[in-house]
């Protein structure tokens, strides 16, 4: 069943050549063939040989490339490189070194322009143009048909808080003394409460209950200072939805004590660098061999901490 | 009506590929290719092959395909997810244009690359206002990712 065939073969450099080969030769001997018929020099070790898209491998047969009569297959001299010494192409897709050079631009580039703000004020840097790129958005599905926002289903929103990262950020939030005064001093009603405040916000109870439960009930759990535009109007349908919220009484006597714009206080974006903020999740990432650093970061960042989600996201090729 | 298309771009490419690049489906699948992209001579990615898949929709060719760089490349359309930035493969993608054709408007990209529409701003910044950098860092990755 062997036939001879005529391949057409085309040099970077513009150079062309006709060699005939049986379909069931091995690319290197069709390499050997070309390194006789051409007048450059061109040991079979720098050919690069490419027909419909791939690099064609030494041990394969034409026929395993169903390479045709008549038809063009690219070659490309590999400069200065032994034939051992060259990476296979294929493997730079995986990609396995962490990508230095991006990481290193995309660290160039001021990564808190707030920083240095004065007076300790956490929610200083959230008008940074740095927030910009880390707010979480919502997933497509909690767009209506109207491409307007609508209410998450309770599955996706059961998926959101229960997702350690955010309750993890909270804890810490709210175990830091400066953070709870800052919090406190940021509105009268706490103010006027007291100790107690303090109280509240440090209770274990508040943590484990996840306050941010019922503070977006209005559907913007991914992005909570959607809320520290319209303070009054939110903590309104905050109130009225607490009746839903895990323990609604202590929430209740939280959410009276906030009066108006206070609602949205607690509701601290995280702002670490990604490396920091996702140390566990990148390692797990790592472990199972997705060394990207660059995707695993955007992956872990779309899926809000979730490892799984982030899994999914880096198996769809997203 | 795709698959007819499609076979008919696959036989044109078999036949007489552009001189620089080549493309063919990965498997069975016809909707699914590999291309590779042989680097400009008169640019720093010179010498380097990359690697390209390409995803037809099941409205081509009414839809653009989908093609993403496989290969990292330092360029400034085009990110380290090796998504590209290219008119013509999102608003102005016409029935009329080729798999062939879409390569060939990839290496003149690759050419001249587009800084004012970047994808990368930290490298289209580069690219603007210190070339001799951009240059030596297309070529080290060209070096380090696609040779």
């Amino acid at each position: 069943m062997t036939e001879t065939i005529t391949i057409l073969i085309k040099s970077s450099t513009g150079k062309k050549l006709e060699v005939s080969i049986a379909t069931d030769a091995t690319v290197e001997e069709l390499k050997t063939k070309i390194s006789e018929q051409s007048e450059d020099d061109l040991p079979v070790s720098s050919q690069r040989l490419i027909y419909s898209g791939r690099v064609l491998k030494d041990n394969e047969t034409i026929e395993f490339y169903k390479i045709k009569d008549g038809h063009t297959v690219h070659l490309v001299k590999s400069v200065n490189k032994s034939a051992a010494a060259a990476p296979t192409p294929a493997a730079s897709t995986t990609d396995t070194s962490n990508a230095t050079p991006s990481t290193a631009a995309a660290n160039a580039v001021p990564s808190n322009i707030a920083t240095g703000t004065g007076s300790f004020n956490p929610l200083a840097d959230l008008t940074g143009a740095r927030y910009a790129g880390y707010a979480q958005l919502p997933s497509a599905s909690m767009f209506g048909p109207d491409s307007g926002m609508t209410m998450p289903d309770p599955e996706e929103m059961e998926r959101m808080l229960s997702n350690p990262m955010v309750q993890q950020s909270m804890n810490e939030m709210l175990s830091n003394p400066q953070m709870v005064d800052f919090l406190i001093n940021q509105s009268p009603g706490m103010r006027a409460l007291g100790p107690q405040a303090r109280e509240l916000l440090q209770s274990e109870q508040f943590r484990t209950a996840n306050p941010f439960a019922a503070m977006f009930p209005g559907g913007l759990p991914q992005n909570p200072f959607a809320l520290y535009g319209n303070p009054q109007a939110n903590t309104g349908a905050a109130g009225a939805n607490l009746g839903g919220a895990n323990d609604a009484g202590l929430m209740q006597a939280l959410m009276a004590s906030l009066g108006g714009n206070g609602g949205n206080a607690p509701a601290q974006e995280d702002n670490r660098p990604p490396e920091e903020r996702y140390e566990s999740q990148l390692r797990q990432l790592n472990d199972m061999g997705f060394n990207d650093f660059e995707r695993n970061v955007a992956a872990l960042r779309r899926a809000g901490g979730s490892v799984q989600g982030a899994i999914e996201n880096l198996l769809n090729g997203i | 009506m795709s698959l007819k298309r499609i076979t008919k771009e696959l036989n044109d490419l078999g036949r007489d590929p552009p001189s620089s690049c080549s493309a063919g489906p990965v498997g069975d699948d016809l909707f699914h290719w590999q291309a590779s992209i042989m680097g400009p001579a008169d640019s720093p990615y010179a010498g380097g092959v990359f690697f390209l898949s390409i995803h037809f929709p099941t409205d081509y060719p009414f839809k653009p395909p989908k093609v993403q760089f496989t290969t990292k490349i330092y360029h400034p359309n085009i990110n380290s997810n090796g998504n590209i930035c290219l008119d013509i493969l999102k608003d102005q993608w016409s029935p009329a244009l080729t798999i062939s054709k879409v390569l060939l408007s990839i290496c003149s990209l690759l050419t001249d690359a587009n800084p004012d529409d970047p994808l990368v701003p930290e490298i289209a910044h580069i690219y603007k206002t210190n070339p001799e950098l951009y240059q030596k860092n297309a070529k080290e990755w060209t070096k380090k990712y696609a040779i």
